[in-house]
């Protein structure tokens, strides 16, 4: 893994959301479109739970690199102040990321897929 | 000219505005400036964001009574039209892009951007694009569609005349200026600041700046697709969003929100840019939480692309798809929050000025926050099915609008003014205009609110009387009128003032920023010598600042060279890395307008041997820009007494022009990423979606000429890892291997296009693939070119050993051209052979 | 007490959101009301904030019987007045509080309270399973008027449509031409008509009643004119005229 001070961080969980994103609104498209299932089933079909599932991967890695962003930049630590800044706002990106991929995630739990 | 220029160093400065100045009489049109482009692309904004209003004024006339039958539907939907295009596309970007180009390379403590023909180029594109949009309202055959022209309305059936084509010729047209500043803009903030500057010290507005820019870069390109389509569907009849053959008209709305939603972010992000900048000079503290607001910009950023789908909540998507865009569209919400509060604790924890731009900055704040509380409401998708498309919507939009982009638009000319004309504002006039516009602004679109509830579509004409909505649309029409007057009073204060001001001192505001530093009104090279900066604050921690630059006493203050000159940085430390070197007046980028502005016009016009013609034009002037680069006697040739460290930038292998083309393939790349998804997207949803039994293209000849392009690529690569290790053994034999075996799979590849047995008018799957090949097409011939280009320039001594600059920017060109072939070949040829087989 | 009636009656009206008839449209009313009450408190305390905030240490030099009209020149003084109140340090906790409590814990917290009302909201407008049997009608849009059948009894109309008050109706909405959008404001959400798709609306008017509809999505030149009309007939009167119009045809 490279250094947690890399400016790439800034962005990189929010590029991971933007791809998880994707495959969350692609994959539930191309299923309702391919094999839906049953509407009586309601929010219990398997397409809810490998989304559930996915949603949650994404959000521990987010939350993991952040942390570990934070750590690298704490004051003590032995980054310039030019690293510690982008560590610092890179822990937040990441952990601001995590907290909108939880939400947008948690409809999966209430809702039908196809409908 | 102000005071810190003293007799000694007149002299000096005399000889940088021989260097940078402009040329005289007519040549000002050959300017190529950051700060003359800059106030021109403002100005040029704010004339047409008058006519958009004068458009308003009449919409607001004919709804102002029941039953009216002043302006008849026919007009009535071409003014609904062209307010909203005027002002999104010729009004709103332009001014911003024009206000960050103006600010951010003397944000910057740098000379120009990076790219300066490109801001000409630009500005002619967006000057001559609006020409040909608004020009079409003249002849009364403006488009009528409304401004996210949705399909099926706008296809050849439906809107038979020639108004869709003038929207979608001209806004691509607008847009190629719009991406280029974007491009440039990206670039510049992040490879010439000045020495020191690191990331975490720059300017907050140049971050927003680099936000919106970057946005722009993923932002336009899916509507210059979905735009090439339509136009392509309108002029040669090949379907991708009809429904007979395999379109869908949904495509359209996907991809026009793809833009249009980040397009408001793109909006907001420079004018928040502005609040963040006035707040802690008006509360004389330094900003609160700078981390919080980068992060937040970087979040909003990305957020926005996530939310497209909410403008489509009543088009029928399943509820669980709609659902996490309205989480998203909600979550925005977040940033926007964060920014809001971190502006509350400065001034909370600062002491206040009150003066017209924080008037209009506290008027921002009231209209914005409320436009973003009904964005939280719209949402809500069930709330969102009652009052989509109502006047709710409008008043919504305006509130967001108005409030988070042209109050804090003219909050920041009011603080800029003594930049433009070394003059401060009046105090009274100001007061009033403000009110006014304030005032009439929440009396037409307060009310519209409950129009919107009450029942009231959008883009209807006229209405019956007795619905409840006569006393409403009244007031909102008397409000409209009392805003107009706020605006004309507007103008009045700025003319005014340019005569009457009060002269400007040093730093009037007492702020904090470089931009301060120059002289009043600004110099054509900003700064004489350029300072070490190690502060977010460089004039609040050096007061005397403006005066050490003037006199010399920084970096680059020799111009014996005659050359314009200005730092490039490393993008993150900000630590001096070359010296870039940048062009001079140039008459090539008003050559290269007009042509396109003729290729326009010709297709307009379906004259398509003109349009041929216009386009090979342009090409050659853009050939000779590039010729006039690097060690060519226009631009910096190699004389005895170079530099040596750090050296001048086309002497490296790493400068700006590598970087702009990263960000350019970016955009290029969301262009292809956008067709891609169209591709993928037909192929699952459209309705009547259907596949040719025999596939439609030769595979083996295609696969031999997937070989051939990355055979190509060999001697170029070892040429390129030769020139980096310093040498140029056979450099130009191996171009000029590299352009003909480029060469060889171009004409294998069109012959494979022209032997294709496509059928683009009836099948949407033929139509794409077809659209695939031209691309896969122009860019692999674009590479020839350039390489073969290359090759001569190696022959003129312009590339070589000590200047390997110009192949070392080309170089991921060629590598996308491979990427987009190999990529195009997996997707569009051998994924549906595997579905099919399936 | 006085305004409650004023408002309501301002509030009615054959195309109002606010005057609903039905249990989606009560549903959105509702919605509203609640959010609007919200915001509102929302928008007063932050521009409050906002305005106590910007005049809070002009007020406390003004306590301090300085001078409160400091020219311009003079600012600085004020700066460093401002920054001895606060230290560095000082301004670090005021801001974390402001915007962790402001910008990260309000909005969130306002997000899940929306969406914990607004999910199920939406999930029972939606045409889902039920047990007994929906009455189906097919609309179609149409450049500038909507064709309207009946599956089942044989009945073409025109602009108008009859339903039986009390009971959900599924609506089978596409489109002949260009996009075209459904809508009945008292009963419930818009819903769009697309070439090519059909999309399914569930409505239900409450009592008896004539109902008035229009196209919401820009459809071209006479958009503004692309009205319908929804007449709820009791159950023995629906049966009637369904009798009455298939004797016509």
């Amino acid at each position: 893994m490279w250094s947690p001070f890399h400016p790439l961080h800034l962005v990189l969980g929010l590029i991971v959301w933007a791809a998880w994103f994707v495959a969350m609104y692609g994959g539930l498209s191309v299923v309702c479109s391919v094999a839906p299932p049953a509407p009586a089933l309601g929010a219990r079909t398997w397409i809810n739970a490998a989304l559930l599932a996915l949603t949650a991967v994404i959000t521990a890695l987010l939350l993991i690199q952040g942390w570990r962003c934070w750590r690298a930049s704490a004051p003590a630590g032995e980054g310039s102040p030019n690293q510690r800044f982008i560590g610092r706002v890179a822990a937040g990106a990441y952990l601001l990321t995590a907290v909108s991929t939880l939400m947008i995630g948690l409809p999966v739990i209430v809702l039908p897929p196809c409908l | 000219m102000t005071d810190h220029i003293n007799p000694r160093n007149e002299e000096l400065h005399q000889r940088f505005e021989a260097v940078w100045g402009k040329l005289p009489g007519w040549g000002t049109l050959a300017a190529v400036n950051h700060t003359t482009i800059g106030v021109r692309f403002m100005v040029t904004g704010m004339a047409f964001f008058l006519f958009g209003g004068l458009l308003a004024m009449l919409m607001r006339t004919q709804l102002a009574l029941p039953g009216q039958d002043i302006i008849g539907p026919e007009v009535y939907n071409q003014l609904f039209t062209m307010h909203g295009t005027v002002m999104m596309f010729l009004f709103a970007i332009p001014v911003l892009e024009g206000l960050a180009m103006y600010l951010v390379p003397k944000m910057l403590g740098s000379r120009d951007l990076v790219f300066p023909r490109i801001s000409s180029l630009g500005y002619y594109c967006y000057l001559f694009g609006g020409l040909i949009i608004v020009f079409s309202l003249a002849l009364g055959i403006a488009p009528s569609s409304g401004w996210f022209m949705y399909t099926p309305l706008t296809d050849a059936t439906y809107s038979p005349g020639r108004g869709p084509d003038f929207w979608l010729l001209g806004i691509t047209f607008v847009e190629i200026s719009a991406i280029s500043a974007g491009v440039e803009l990206v670039v510049s903030i992040l490879r010439s600041r000045a020495s020191g500057m690191s990331l975490g010290k720059m300017p907050i507005f140049c971050w927003y700046i680099l936000g919106m820019s970057l946005m722009i870069i993923f932002g336009f390109p899916p509507l210059v697709l979905a735009s090439i389509l339509l136009e392509l569907e309108r002029a040669a009849g090949m379907v991708f969003f009809s429904v007979a053959g395999g379109g869908d008209p949904l495509l359209w709305q996907h991809l026009f929100w793809m833009f249009g939603h980040p397009e408001v972010y793109i909006l907001f992000l420079p004018a928040a840019g502005i609040v963040s900048t006035l707040i802690p000079v008006f509360a004389g503290r330094p900003l609160v939480g700078y981390r919080w607001i980068v992060l937040s910009i970087i979040l909003m950023g990305f957020i926005s692309f996530g939310l497209w789908v909410h403008h489509m909540f009543t088009v029928g998507i399943p509820q669980l798809a709609q659902a996490f865009f309205s989480v998203a569209s909600m979550l925005v919400a977040v940033p926007t929050a964060i920014q809001l509060f971190a502006w509350l604790a400065t001034l909370w924890t600062g002491r206040v000025v009150y003066n017209l731009p924080m008037l209009w900055i506290f008027g921002f704040l009231v209209v914005f926050v409320c436009g973003g509380l009904t964005g939280v409401m719209l949402a809500l998708v069930p709330f969102n099915w009652q009052v989509h498309d109502t006047h709710f919507v409008v008043a919504h939009m305006h509130y967001v609008l108005v409030g988070g982009m042209l109050f804090p638009l003219i909050a920041g000319f009011y603080y800029w003014l003594p930049h433009f004309s070394g003059r401060m504002p009046s105090e009274r006039f100001g007061r009033w205009g403000f009110w006014l516009t304030f005032g009439g602004f929440n009396l037409t679109f307060l009310l519209m609110h409950l129009t919107g509830l009450l029942g009231m579509p959008r883009r209807i004409y006229t209405y019956e009387a007795g619905l409840g909505w006569d006393w409403l649309n009244l007031l909102s029409s008397v409000g409209g009128f009392v805003m107009a007057m706020g605006v004309a009073m507007l103008i009045v204060d700025f003319a005014l003032h340019f005569r009457f001001g009060r002269r400007a001192g040093e730093n009037p505001w007492h702020a904090d920023t470089l931009e301060w530093a120059t002289t009043m009104p600004a110099s054509s090279y900003n700064f004489v010598s350029l300072p070490d900066i190690r502060s977010r604050h460089p004039l609040w921690d050096d007061p005397q600042l403006p005066h050490s630059i003037a006199a010399g006493e920084h970096g680059l203050a020799d111009i014996d060279h005659i050359r314009r000159e200005t730092w490039g940085t490393d993008a993150v430390t900000g630590e001096v890395r070359e010296i870039l070197h940048l062009p001079s007046n140039s008459w090539l980028p008003l050559q290269a307008a007009l042509l396109i502005a003729l290729l326009c016009i010709s297709l307009l016009l379906r004259i398509y041997p003109l349009a041929l013609f216009a386009t090979i034009a342009a090409l050659l002037i853009l050939l000779r820009w590039s010729w006039h680069n690097g060690a060519h006697p226009r631009a910096a040739p190699v004389t005895g007494n170079e530099p040596a460290a750090p050296s001048l930038h086309s002497r490296t292998c790493d400068g700006p022009g590598l970087w702009g083309m990263v960000v350019t393939l970016m955009a290029n790349g969301t262009l292809y990423a956008s067709l891609l998804f169209g591709w993928f997207y037909l192929w699952t949803a459209a309705p009547q979606w259907s596949v040719p039994e025999e596939g439609p293209i030769a595979l083996w000849p295609l696969l031999a000429s997937g070989l051939l392009l990355s055979t190509a690529a060999l001697p170029y690569r070892s040429a390129l890892a030769e020139l980096r290790m310093g040498g140029d053994r056979r450099l130009q034999s191996r171009l000029w291997t590299a352009a003909g075996l480029g060469l060889g799979h171009v004409a294998l590849l069109l012959w494979v296009l022209l032997g294709a047995s496509l059928a683009p008018q009836t099948l949407a799957h033929d139509a794409v693939l077809c659209v695939m090949l031209i691309y896969l097409l122009l860019h692999s011939g674009l590479a020839v070119i350039l390489t073969a280009l290359q090759a001569l320039r190696v022959r003129c001594g312009y590339v070589g050993r000590k200047l390997p600059y110009e192949p070392v920017v080309l170089w991921p060109f060629w590598l996308y051209t491979l990427g987009v072939f190999w990529l195009g070949f997996v997707a569009f040829i051998l994924l549906p052979m595997a579905w099919g087989d399936a | 007490m006085v305004i409650i009636p004023l408002l309501m009656a301002g509030c009615a009206g054959p195309f109002s959101t606010l005057d609903p008839a039905g249990p989606s449209a009560s549903a959105v009313a509702g919605l509203w009301w609640g959010m609007f009450a919200a915001a509102t408190a929302v928008l007063l305390a932050v521009v409050g904030l906002w305005l106590y905030a910007a005049g809070r240490t002009q007020r406390e030099l003004n306590r301090k019987e300085l001078n409160s009209e400091l020219p311009n020149s003079e600012r600085l003084d004020g700066e460093r007045l401002s920054r001895e109140k606060f230290s560095d340090e000082q301004a670090v906790r005021i801001h974390r509080r402001w915007i962790i409590g402001g910008g990260l814990i309000l909005p969130v917290t306002a997000i899940v309270l929306l969406l914990t009302f607004g999910i199920p909201v939406g999930h029972n407008m939606l045409p889902l399973p039920v047990k007994e049997e929906v009455l189906r009608i097919d609309v179609t849009g149409h450049q500038w008027w909507w064709q309207v059948n009946y599956p089942d009894g044989g009945v073409e109309l025109r602009d108008e449509l009859h339903i039986p008050a009390g009971v959900a109706v599924d609506l089978y909405l596409t489109s002949a031409d260009v996009v075209h959008s459904f809508w009945v404001p008292r009963l419930g959400g818009k819903l769009d008509m697309l070439p090519g798709r059909t999309n399914i609306l569930r409505l239900r008017a409450d009592e008896p009643g004539t109902y008035r509809g229009q196209c919401a999505e820009f459809c071209g030149l006479h958009h503004a004119h692309m009205q319908f009309t929804v007449t709820a007939h009791s159950a023995a009167d629906f049966a009637a005229w369904l009798a009455e119009a298939r004797t016509d045809d």
